[in-house]
């Protein structure tokens, strides 16, 4: 039997034909190091040769595919590259035409790290500037982690030591392997849209640097530098940092140490609020105290000049009084408005209180209007109230007296 | 008052402080602020007093729409 001639092209398409239809050797992944590395700047196309110890074969990424490339490639890498095998007819030649590209073994991972984390401080995603401050008083913490891991039992437990109160939205997600850094940034995008936390904590337990990889992954940057809401980043690892801690508006080296930073420190805030009170208390007194001593001076002054009308001293301190009560009557109005607040704050507040001002015998005069300044406000017959110390006098103007006598 | 966040309180208290500090108001202003500011120490003092912890789990449905549900812990 005469052996068949075939042309040197149909053997080549015939060789391809059979390669591709091999199902192993298409989609496929192939582990190598990284040699010969070419970046054809026209077409865009990038040619090198993966290697182990013992064999090389070529590979290819077609512009089209290296746009997805999460790394450069550089000589050396140890790579895991995903695609299929075919021939390269014009010269005889099987390649791998390559789809993907990922970093395999710890020197590549770093290499690769520090290159996306360059490129992503120059696009600002690192900035000290845009980090967001931890609210004092945190209610709410959104936590994105896995629901089988440890992480969350930590956080839950020290929440619930540090603020009972505090409340929780849990995401579940992967946080590890091919599916997490999707599921991590989608839980941001989540929790940012639901809303109305206080800050969100994203994180996992320890693990090795490739269990961690999904915390370096650009997408998950993406997420955190996007999140309104503040990030705590809880990658269970001490010394090192990812990604994910440099773009976290906080880093907590742990689960638990995001939590103790998310939950408040109550203690501190009701010494804080207590100090308010005292300074409210000190500024309220300081303004009775100042108005009611240049009243007295005033009283005194008064007194003095309008020697001769000592007989009607009586009278005088009547208006004088009616001048007090002016004064502290805006007090009283207020304070009869919302007698039951103020009760409430009364037990703390005792010394601060107008009252106590009333309780030196001043009374403050209100009528329908509010406030009765001038005894123009008021003419016989009208009902006021005197407020006292420790209640208030439904009274019914008699009589009006002007008090011109005590203008200068 | 009920709407407000206990960060906006505080800062609300500060702000009171110090115009109540200042001492530049009259007493009928002074005492509309006093009295605000002790309602704002109050409800910051009624926030820290919560104690039921809950936990809440965020779903995507189907449709695309989000659910909160309880976790019992």
């Amino acid at each position: 039997m005469q052996p068949k001639v075939l042309t040197v092209s149909e053997l080549n398409k015939f060789i391809g034909l059979l390669l591709e239809s091999e199902p192993g050797l298409q989609d496929f992944w192939l582990r190598g190091e990284i040699s010969g590395f070419k970046l054809y700047q026209q077409s865009g196309h990038m040619y090198f040769t993966l290697k182990d110890e013992e064999s090389t074969v070529s590979a290819v990424i077609f512009k089209s595919r290296t746009r997805a490339l999460k790394f450069m490639p550089e000589n050396g890498m140890e790579v895991l590259a995903r695609g299929s095998i075919s021939v390269f007819n014009p010269q005889g030649k099987y390649q791998l035409y390559v789809d993907e590209l990922q970093l395999f073994g710890a020197g590549s991972l770093s290499l690769y790290l520090q290159q996306l984390k360059e490129r992503l401080e120059k696009q600002g995603y690192f900035n000290a500037d845009l980090k967001k401050p931890i609210p004092s008083f945190v209610q709410k913490v959104g936590v994105i982690t896995s629901q089988d891991g440890a992480a969350i039992q930590d956080i839950l437990k020290v929440l619930r030591q540090r603020h009972a109160g505090i409340q929780v939205i849990f995401y579940h997600s992967a946080v590890q392997g091919m599916d997490a850094p999707m599921e991590l940034a989608q839980g941001l995008h989540y929790l940012n849209a639901w809303g109305d936390m206080d800050v969100i904590i994203i994180g996992r337990g320890g693990g090795s640097w490739e269990d961690l990889m999904a915390f370096n992954s650009e997408e998950v940057v993406k997420a955190i530098f996007e999140s309104r809401i503040p990030v705590i980043s809880a990658v269970g690892h001490e010394t090192d940092f990812t990604l994910a801690d440099w773009v976290a508006d906080v880093r907590a080296a742990t689960p638990t140490q995001a939590a103790q930073l998310a939950a408040p420190d109550l203690q501190q805030l009701r010494m804080e609020i207590n100090r308010s009170q005292q300074r409210m208390q000190a500024a309220m007194e300081k303004i009775y105290y100042n108005r009611s001593e240049s009243l007295d001076q005033l009283v005194m002054k008064r007194i003095l000049k309008t020697s001769g009308l000592m007989q009607s001293l009586q009278s005088r301190e009547d208006k004088l009084q009616d001048l007090t009560e002016r004064l502290l009557r805006a007090a009283n109005d207020n304070l009869s408005r919302r007698q039951n607040q103020l009760a409430m704050a009364a037990s703390g507040l005792d010394k601060l209180s107008p009252l106590k001002v009333l309780q030196r015998g001043y009374a403050a005069v209100r009528g329908e209007t509010g406030v009765i300044r001038s005894v123009q406000q008021v003419s016989p017959g009208d009902k006021v109230q005197l407020i006292l110390a420790d209640g208030v006098l439904k009274v019914k103007i008699e009589d009006r007296e002007t008090g011109e006598r005590w203008k200068k | 008052m009920e709407k407000i966040k206990f960060e906006e309180a505080m800062s609300r208290l500060e702000e009171i402080l110090d115009k109540l500090e200042a001492g530049e108001l009259d007493l009928d202003d002074s005492l509309l602020l006093f009295e605000e500011g002790i309602n704002l120490t109050l409800f910051c003092q009624q926030q820290l007093q919560v104690t039921e912890q809950r936990m809440q789990k965020l779903i995507r449905k189907l449709d695309g729409s989000f659910e909160l549900v309880e976790v019992e812990e």
